[in-house]
């Protein structure tokens, strides 16, 4: 069984690695930063609203927090294991499988704190400035953008226990990215070729295919996108006006990156369980 | 060279006999590890094939092979980094798994190719594992001023050499003081000076009572320090005995080298056929004979009576050397 002790050893080692190489306070940074910048962008030279800010800030975000999370946790398994230093760790008395929730758990805690601290502080600064300002929904879409870093990092995580060597967990990571990125680009492809046309998203009763919209659980930058459009009623992104249909709720986008989360967690700890150091 | 503890013969091909013969009061218990038919492939290598030895509660077992013969996969099986592809292993007749980490308290393993995290210091490092190790991190500045890297507790780990890294390193291997040390090549890369402390410590954890293991390569080191060894070739073990024992066993004698001035690379007459004699060759002005250690006395007087001018003679003890090269070279190795 999985004890708490080793695992609270490891946590506190991943956190504490992250606060002494000033990593966890430069990203801190960079949220904030960014989300003050969009502010000033959606509000045309002064603040903007929370929800105009969100709309402009997750174009940014939805690229920068995986890229980070992948960055945290493709080398964790491979690369100490090139290095050497699991060799050490292994021969202690902790088992794998605490090693493994310890990291996840201590550079999730590095993710969620940097997200939270970044964007929470921002955005008072923004809300106080206004009046109705919607805190529920901005703190949902700090919970969502949490919950996007915690996947992208079990999923590099799980890279980084499949693969032998660091180069080829790093290869996968961004292979992840690419996919991410290009996957709406994809969809819109088939779609296209398949007889749709642009003027289906673009007239004024826009009528986008369910498949396409059933589509997005696969990806989890858009979905994660959806999810903060739902909390937000935002119905309108980048000029076309999008009304996501009652079966996409809040409840399956937020099921599915539980999914996205625990799976690469099991098949992770599968490997480096079956793994020769 | 230490004084042997155990004086009976363990061969591959008589280990049965050797479990009945051994004196009872050193194999009363069970040995503190046990490999019994260790297999590991990579693909289609045999890295270890058929692999069985034993280590004894108290000992310094060396275990000696050329690079590339198994030693280092060995060791990763019997510390559950690896898993054998078939076989068992017992620590403390407890069989290793990944899940049975917990007879790692009463470990101290220094793997071959050892790296620490880069940014932390000594002092870091150490409290970590202690944590890990259910120690108390108060030891910690005493461990690195017992490997003498008391001076650089507060740089980070990765400004360190080759050497010290490795110093730290069995430095880790001491927290929780555990009565089994599993050492892979613990004097690679290391200068004189740092092998001299290696080589102390190694004593003095044996000489408080901890069992130890190390891989080598280095010969002169094993003959130094284990009471028995083990020497592995292409994945298999070929001898496992006292260095005395693997000398009787494959017949290498003392010998005496003597300087003759214009011997000229001839073998006077008679000196092999003199008791106690196995065998002499002439090479230049040096002469070397074979013999019992009784009969070198012998072989003197007569080359004194032949007239011959001895300018210089030393005696050569047989070496592990000499046992290596005779056991991996294919006709030694034949059992």
């Amino acid at each position: 069984m999985i004890e708490f002790g080793p695992v609270h050893t490891v946590l506190k080692k991943e956190v504490s690695d992250n606060i002494r190489n000033k990593w966890i306070i430069l990203l801190t940074i960079i949220f904030a930063f960014l989300t003050l910048a969009a502010s000033v962008l959606a509000g045309g030279g002064s603040l903007g609203g929370l929800e105009e800010t969100v709309t402009t800030l997750m174009s940014i975000s939805m690229i920068l927090i995986p890229l980070i999370s992948i960055m945290l946790g493709y080398s964790t398994i491979s690369g100490e294991d090139e290095d050497g230093s699991l060799a050490v760790l292994l021969s202690y008395p902790i088992k794998r499988g605490e090693v493994f929730i310890g990291k996840f758990l201590g550079l999730g805690i590095v993710i969620a704190l940097a997200t939270a601290v970044g964007f929470g502080v921002s955005g008072i600064v923004i809300g106080l400035s206004k009046s109705a300002t919607p805190w529920g929904s901005y703190a949902a879409f700090i919970s969502l953008s949490v919950l996007l870093g915690l996947l992208y990092l079990s999923v590099s995580m799980c890279f980084s226990a499949l693969f032998k060597r660091r180069v080829a967990s790093l290869g996968a990571g961004i292979l992840l990215f690419f996919w991410s990125t290009i996957y709406g680009t994809v969809l819109m492809g088939i779609y296209f070729a398949t007889g749709g046309s642009m003027s289906d998203f673009t007239s004024a009763n826009p009528t986008i295919p369910d498949w396409i919209w059933q589509s997005i659980y696969f990806s989890p930058m858009d979905m994660n996108q959806t999810a903060s459009m739902l909390v937000f009623n935002i119905e309108r992104a980048f000029g076309f006006a999008i009304e996501v249909p009652s079966f996409v709720d809040l409840a399956s986008i937020i099921g599915a990156h539980l999914v996205w989360i625990i799976v690469p967690l099991i098949i992770a700890y599968l490997a480096f369980e079956r793994r020769d150091i | 060279m230490r004084t042997k503890r155990c004086e009976n013969e363990v061969w591959k091909s008589n280990k049965e006999s050797d479990l009945v013969t051994a004196p009872a009061a050193l194999n009363a218990e069970a040995p503190v590890i046990e490999v019994m038919g260790l297999h590991k492939n990579y693909d289609k290598v045999k890295a270890v094939n058929d692999l069985t030895m034993s280590v004894r509660k108290g000992e310094i077992y060396g275990f000696l092979g050329p690079n590339g013969a198994g030693k280092s996969t060995t060791i990763k099986t019997i510390m559950a980094l690896t898993h054998p592809t078939s076989g068992v292993i017992k620590v403390h007749n407890t069989p290793v798994s990944t899940k049975t980490v917990d007879i790692h308290k009463d470990i101290g393993y220094l793997p071959e190719k050892i790296s620490f995290y880069r940014n932390l210091t000594p002092v870091q490092t150490l409290t970590f594992l202690c944590e890990l190790k259910g120690a108390d991190p108060v030891v910690v500045d005493q461990l690195l001023e017992d490997v003498g890297l008391g001076d650089v507790s507060d740089r980070k780990v990765g400004t360190f050499s080759k050497g010290m890294v490795q110093l730290l390193g069995v430095a880790q291997a001491m927290i929780g003081d555990p009565s089994l040390y599993i050492l892979d090549e613990p004097m690679g890369g290391l200068d004189a000076r740092w092998v001299r402390i290696v080589r102390d410590k190694i004593r003095e954890l044996n000489e408080r009572g901890a069992t130890i293991v190390f891989s080598s390569h280095i010969l002169s080191e094993v003959q130094m320090l284990c009471d028995r060894v083990g020497i592995i070739n292409k994945g298999a073990l070929v001898a496992e005995d006292t260095i005395d024992n693997l000398s009787d066993h494959l017949e290498l004698r003392p010998r005496l080298e003597v300087t003759i001035t214009g011997l000229d690379g001839a073998v006077p007459d008679g000196i092999d056929a003199i008791e106690g004699v196995w065998n002499a060759d002439a090479e230049g002005d040096k002469l070397t004979v074979s013999c019992d250690a009784s009969s070198r006395i012998q072989v003197l007087v007569a080359l004194e009576r032949r007239g011959l001018t001895i300018k210089n003679f030393k005696t050569l003890d047989p070496t592990l050397e000499d046992a290596f090269v005779e056991l991996i070279s294919d006709h030694g190795g034949e059992q």
